[in-house]
């Protein structure tokens, strides 16, 4: 198809929507409309029954649990996708140490960027750790802490170089702590099933509301997504760095390492 | 809660843990333990479903997640209802993705376990979207089974299974994207997302705009998983170079599941809104006929192999379409027989054409010609399977082929979908049955330097031993070949009455003329098209002259449409939508 035959093609079909279209946002609920009766239903319903004050960690976590069950291995899928991808296409010699292309002149880092990692990568590390147990409480849960996680394993490749880097953050150790947070959670919704009652159903002590430790059944799926999410995100921080050494190949033997 | 009940999440929560075990253990695991766990897994989930279809026959159970049952005026919580229907297609999606991995076995020494756990979570999506009650909740699975796929399709990294599955990728987002907003418009009028709770609500407000807007979106998301025209480009690029062990599910059963979902939507929410089944009962219709011919055509005018398979999935879910757009009950039915004839034979099909790319490294027909010969056992299946998806009146595939015949609206318009089907299943048994001819027995004429595919090269993992690729293969051409057709008719007309929540009692055909003559005029066509095209010099000297000024230009033409360039086909998707805003509209 010729682009200006597409493009007539485009608008004949976007002027066929805009009738249609139209009259749909003219019959939308108007703007400002007081909240659904499932939010309100939520609001009013579960500081009592599940002693929580962030009402997206409860609903994420107890009464559509099992969508995030689901959405917890979506990201688990789209990390093993993104890693069959592109490791298949590196070849598979996985190594496990750095290593430097010849004739890439490695520039020295300043002191000033080493003392700021070193400073902020542990406090963004603890950051990260408090916004995934304060889930049940405040903002955040377990996909940002783990976010926040990984990024802080990112501040120690740039405070000590891609070589220390790919030392101390072993990609068995994040396979494996990804799946161990998959699989916590998944023991999580089990444990309930073990004991008579329906997946995830929260049988362990509730706690008081506001309170770090409240929530029950919530803390474990939690913890288990934090370590999933950091499993997987620096999983897929490595996979793109080693993306760079593509020209390995390209570079040809006398070049290479 | 009772045993069955208990059982209800596992076939979802079994493969979920199992993949997240082989990801742990990683490497550590030795040689084919992940490809057994797989494969244990599938067999696994396969009998859970089936237990739980046959434990619910009579009453369908509901299981609430994490015990959040219905409160008066509000449902909150998340539910599967594995009705008899929803759990035996369940239970036949791990059949064969049992099938598929032993068929794979060796396949992907390489990355073995990342597959594992791809093909695993796969297995999970795809029992959560059958058995979920809750509109969320199965874009969730829906939306997991997507992004497995992508990065499945992808896995070969030629620059050809790249463009293939970037294809793929952003038609299926924009599907993904278009359920999202549709799931959204349903929910800010119904205020609810439990199928039942929104079928109440739709049944009370009747025809509100928001909520067909909700219908039509999530009728081209579905219908794009589903490959209906025009939201089908993406298929035949994914399919020709996904791996063949994907292949197999792809064609099997992701395809097919597309419109299980959009069957289930159409009985368990929007039944109560005469503006939607009205959508449903003449576009969808039309457009599934439609599907059903242009599928066969373009089926019929390819020589690669794979994409041959694909274009004829294509026909095949355009007759599968007819079925759950039909007013009659009896042509849901014939759609569920249907789905799993189409897989058990369509998934041979794609094994069989895998056992040429590892033995002969080819999937060119002309290239392959009489090269065949040394792995006869696979031929015969190739022709075997020709027959059946060909309209050969035995088996369960017939028994669906069947029922949706029986569905087919009164008057002039039945004829138009009894034909569409009919061209359909010609076009595709007979293109199957032709490259079986010619690659087995030599036949048709010799193609000289045509033979020289324009296809790039390619092979797939070759030293396999040809008696573990074929096993799977026979075992499912069996399960399709010796069930008898009467049984599955009835089998499948017990259980629509329950997939449809509360239905009467679905009527089986009775026997009359045109259904006893259909397979076998049906049958007639595809050995008369095959003779056609491979008798080569023999033909009187008319036909080539008529092929040359008015089928080959035809053929060219269409095969232009598929210009492998996304931007075309997001086009051809938004030309889609307008087909159901201009309806809706009208």
């Amino acid at each position: 198809m010729s682009p200006r035959l597409r493009l007539a093609l485009l608008i004949l079909a976007g002027l066929a929507i805009l009738p249609g279209a139209a009259h749909v946002i003219g019959a939308l609920p108007p703007f400002g409309h007081p909240v659904a009766v499932y939010g309100q239903s939520v609001n009013a319903l579960l500081p009592e029954l599940r002693h929580v004050s962030n009402m997206v960690t409860a609903i994420n976590f107890d009464v559509r649990g099992f969508d995030t069950v689901g959405e917890e291995f979506m990201l688990l899928a789209a990390v093993a996708g993104t890693v069959l991808l592109l490791r298949g296409g590196r070849g598979e010699d996985r190594v496990d140490v750095g290593g430097r292309i010849g004739g890439r002149p490695v520039s020295p880092r300043s002191d000033a960027v080493v003392l700021l990692c070193r400073i902020c990568g542990p406090f963004t590390f603890i950051f990260g750790v408090y916004v995934a147990l304060h889930a049940t409480v405040t903002p955040g849960g377990g996909f940002q802490g783990g976010v926040v996680i990984a990024s802080a394993l990112l501040l120690i490749y740039i405070g000590e170089g891609y070589g220390r880097w790919r030392q101390l953050v072993r990609v068995p150790v994040l396979d494996a702590v990804e799946g161990a947070g998959a699989l916590l959670f998944v023991a999580a919704g089990l444990l309930p099933v073990a004991m008579g009652l329906a997946f995830l159903t929260n049988v362990l002590p509730l706690g008081t509301l506001g309170d770090m430790m409240s929530g029950g059944l919530m803390l474990v799926e939690n913890a288990g997504v934090t370590l999933a999410v950091a499993g997987g995100f620096a999983t897929v921080l490595i996979e793109f760095m080693e993306e760079t050494r593509a020209t390995d190949s390209e570079t040809g033997p006398e070049d290479g390492e | 809660m009772t045993l069955l009940e208990t059982l209800v999440p596992f076939p979802v929560v079994l493969p979920l843990a199992v993949a997240a075990v082989v990801l742990a253990a990683g490497e550590r695991l030795p040689r084919h333990v992940p490809e057994a766990l797989g494969i244990a897994a599938a067999l696994a989930v396969a009998a859970l479903s089936a237990v739980l279809a046959h434990g619910a026959l009579g009453s369908t159970p509901v299981y609430w997640f994490g015990g959040w049952v219905p409160r008066p005026g509000v449902t909150l919580g998340i539910a599967f209802a594995p009705d008899p229907a929803s759990a035996g297609i369940a239970a036949f999606t791990g059949l064969l993705f049992a099938a598929a991995l032993v068929f794979a076995w060796g396949f992907f020494d390489e990355v073995r376990s990342v597959f594992n756990v791809l093909m695993l979570l796969f297995l999970a999506a795809m029992q959560g979207f059958c058995l979920t009650r809750d509109m969320f909740n199965l874009f969730v699975w829906f939306e997991v089974m997507s992004v497995v796929a992508y990065a499945l399709t992808g896995f070969s990294l030629r620059t050809a299974s790249l463009a293939g599955a970037l294809n793929f990728t952003v038609i299926n987002s924009l599907g993904s994207t278009l359920m999202l907003a549709g799931i959204g418009l349903v929910y800010a009028r119904t205020g609810a997302l439990d199928f039942e709770a929104v079928r109440t609500a739709v049944d009370r407000m009747g025809d509100d705009p928001v909520v067909i807007a909700g219908f039509c979106l999530v009728s081209a998301a579905l219908l794009t998983k589903g490959a209906i025209l025009p939201f089908q480009f993406w298929l035949a690029d994914a399919h020709a170079v996904a791996p063949s062990p994907v292949s197999v599910i792809f064609s099997g059963i992701m395809v097919p599941i597309g419109l299980f979902g959009y069957a289930k939507i159409r009985l368990q929410i929007f039944p109560g809104s005469p503006d939607a089944m009205d959508i449903l009962y003449r576009l969808v219709l039309g457009i599934g006929c439609a599907t059903a011919v242009f599928g066969g055509l373009l089926a019929w005018s390819q020589r690669h192999l794979k994409r041959l398979l694909a274009f004829s999935t294509i026909s095949h879910v355009g007759i599968m379409l007819t079925g759950v757009a039909a007013v009659a009950p009896v042509g849901l039915a014939g759609f569920l027989a249907y789905v799993v004839g189409h897989g058990l034979v369509k998934g041979t099909l794609f094994m069989l054409v895998g056992i040429l790319l590892a033995e002969k490294a080819s999937v060119d027909e002309l290239d392959l010609r009489g090269l065949g010969r040394d792995i006869w056992p696979a031929g015969v299946a190739t022709a075997v399977a020709a027959l059946l998806l060909g309209g050969a009146p035995v088996g369960i595939l017939h028994g669906g082929a069947h029922l949706i015949d029986a569905a087919a609206p009164p008057g002039p318009a039945g004829w138009v979908v009894r034909l569409a089907a009919l061209l359909g299943t010609v076009l595709t048994g007979g293109a199957v049955l032709r490259f079986a001819g010619r690659i087995y027995l030599g036949l048709g004429a010799d193609p000289g330097d045509e033979a020289h595919a324009p296809t790039d090269q390619e092979r797939e993992k070759a030293g396999r031993p040809l008696w573990l690729m074929l096993a799977p293969c026979v075992v499912l051409l069996a399960i399709d070949l010796l069930t008898p057709a009467g049984v599955v008719e009835g089998l499948a007309a017990r259980v629509v009455p329950q997939f449809g929540v509360v239905g009467p009692a679905v009527d089986l055909p009775q026997p009359a003329a045109w259904g006893l003559l259909m397979p076998w005029l049906a049958l007639g066509g595809v050995l008369l098209v095959a003779t056609l095209a491979l008798s080569g010099d023999r033909l009187p000297r008319q036909l080539p002259r008529v092929q040359a000024s008015v089928l080959t230009p035809f053929f060219a033409g269409l095969n232009r449409l598929h210009t492998g360039v996304v931007n075309d086909y997001v086009v051809w998707f938004a030309v889609g939508i307008a087909l159901f805003a201009g309806w809706a509209a009208l």
